[in-house]
């Protein structure tokens, strides 16, 4: 397993921003080095809307934003030091899933040595309801670093 | 308009008495117009509306408008007509507030894969005339379980060991059936004690009202699972239990309780039953545990809680003494 190949999970948070710093900071200039960033889309569910209509909008709004965060991360990484071609974007779309078994899966497929992932600090009661992404991947990931930036 | 009514009253339930005729109804967008004498048109199908459903909480009645309590004219049968009543609103447990959703849809998909399950309340789904998705309920002949199991006259332990092995299995079943909901994907999206009841006749246990949905989380059915659990404390219990009650139902016992004893969510709530009721097996009181501000590991699934919980039946009959 290559563990200078590194996939970074982002969303629109703080938490992914300082977990991309965090990349930046530790890799920087060094040579071998091959950063992803990977935001996977979970839309909204249909039920939520009341026509297929304001759904679509939701949904356009929510890849829209995704991009736009993919971007600055993206120009982010550059400003310590790392090259165009050492880092890439990734945008995965998913509905009724689970984001922590989509890096899990994209990491598999992309032999991926390490996953960095950000935390949120979440209460227990939170974490019962609501579950965990940066949880489940330390629990389940397989073959790989994870680093968990909080 | 009246007339209309009353001519279709007369013709299909001439039995029937009513003191006004209302309009008939083909478009229940304006749910709020639609009242006692009213007549809903769906499909061919005249439904009377007696009234409008409520919800009591902490002793107020809260009208849901939006629910109507119906005569099906054609058959005599009662029914509840769930007009569309689009809602966002938080969902508030313990601290935590939840954005929820009223899904009619969902709702709708739900009746669909259940028919049949006697597990759940039963109805159909059809469009009105502007095209709402209207949910055509089966009334639940019966009693909320809590109420149930609250009204029965005996003092904890004979309760405890005389009736709640047969009713823990009746309430595995009902857990068996939220399972089968997330294994299709679904989620009950409510689970209190007020939305299962105990019916009448059968003493089946029946699911209600699935209209609520929710962003998707990571845990997508960590809000049901955490129901359950809330349940089955209440029906180890026989009733909730606070610091507050405490005081005047077990005056004459010194119980020392800490955080950990407590709901996590429900910050008052006492889930460490062993300490009021020492004969409670302790592996039943470890599940308990779970739901406890002291868990350290959450049940992810029904199967996991189920897994747990079972072994406990038996060691209750046991410790009962009965075969």
């Amino acid at each position: 397993m290559n563990y200078k190949k590194i996939l970074v999970a982002v969303d629109a948070s703080e938490n992914a921003r300082r977990a991309t710093e965090y990349v930046g900071e530790i890799v920087g200039e060094s040579p071998g080095f091959e950063i992803t960033l990977l935001y996977v889309v979970r839309h909204a569910e249909r039920d939520l809307f009341p026509d297929d209509k304001s759904w679509e909008n939701r949904k356009k709004q929510e890849k829209e934003k995704a991009k736009l965060v993919l971007s600055e991360l993206k120009t982010l990484l550059h400003t310590y030091g790392l090259s165009e071609d050492t880092v890439s974007t990734r945008l995965i779309e998913i509905s009724n899933f689970s984001i922590a078994q989509a890096v899990m899966d994209f990491q598999k497929s992309g032999g991926f040595g390490t996953i960095v992932v950000g935390r949120r600090g979440m209460s227990k009661a939170e974490e019962f309801l609501f579950g965990s992404i940066s949880n489940k991947i330390v629990h389940y990931a397989k073959n790989c670093a994870v680093w968990v930036i909080e | 308009m009246s007339k209309e009514v009353q001519e279709l009253v007369k013709r299909l339930r001439p039995s029937l008495s009513l003191g006004e005729y209302g309009k008939v109804y083909d478009d229940t967008s304006e749910f709020m117009k639609i009242s006692y004498g009213d007549v809903i048109r769906l499909e061919g199908q005249h439904y009377l509306v007696i009234r409008d459903e409520a919800e009591r909480s902490f002793g107020i009645e809260d009208p849901k408008y939006w629910v109507k309590r119906c005569i099906h004219l054609e058959s005599g049968e009662r029914k509840i007509l769930k007009l569309v009543f689009y809602e966002k609103f938080s969902l508030k447990l313990g601290d935590i507030e939840i954005p929820c959703f009223r899904s009619p849809r969902k709702e709708a998909r739900i009746l669909e894969l259940v028919r049949g399950d006697k597990r759940f309340m039963q109805g159909v789904s059809c469009l009105d005339s502007k095209g709402n998705l209207v949910r055509i309920l089966d009334v639940v002949s019966g009693k909320r379980l809590d109420h149930f199991v609250f009204e029965i006259e005996k003092g904890h332990k004979e309760y405890f060991f005389q009736d709640l092995p047969a009713i823990l299995e009746n309430f595995m079943d009902s857990c068996r059936a939220i399972k089968f909901l997330h294994d299709h994907g679904e989620i009950h999206g409510d689970i209190r004690r007020d939305h299962l009841w105990r019916e009448y006749k059968s003493g089946q246990y029946v699911w209600i009202d699935f209209d609520y949905a929710y962003e998707f989380e990571e845990s997508p059915f960590g809000l049901d699972i955490f129901g359950l659990g809330s349940l089955l404390i209440y029906l180890a219990g026989k009733q909730i239990y606070t610091e507050a009650n405490l005081q005047h139902i077990m005056a004459d016992k010194q119980i020392e309780l800490e955080e950990n004893d407590f709901s996590l969510l429900y910050k008052n709530r006492i889930v460490n039953l062993k300490k009021l009721f020492p004969y409670i097996p302790r592996e039943l009181n470890l599940v308990f545990m779970h739901f406890s501000q002291g868990a350290e590991v959450f049940y992810e699934t029904v199967d996991e809680f189920l897994y747990d919980l079972e072994p406990c039946i038996e060691l209750i009959r046991k410790k009962g003494g009965q075969p």
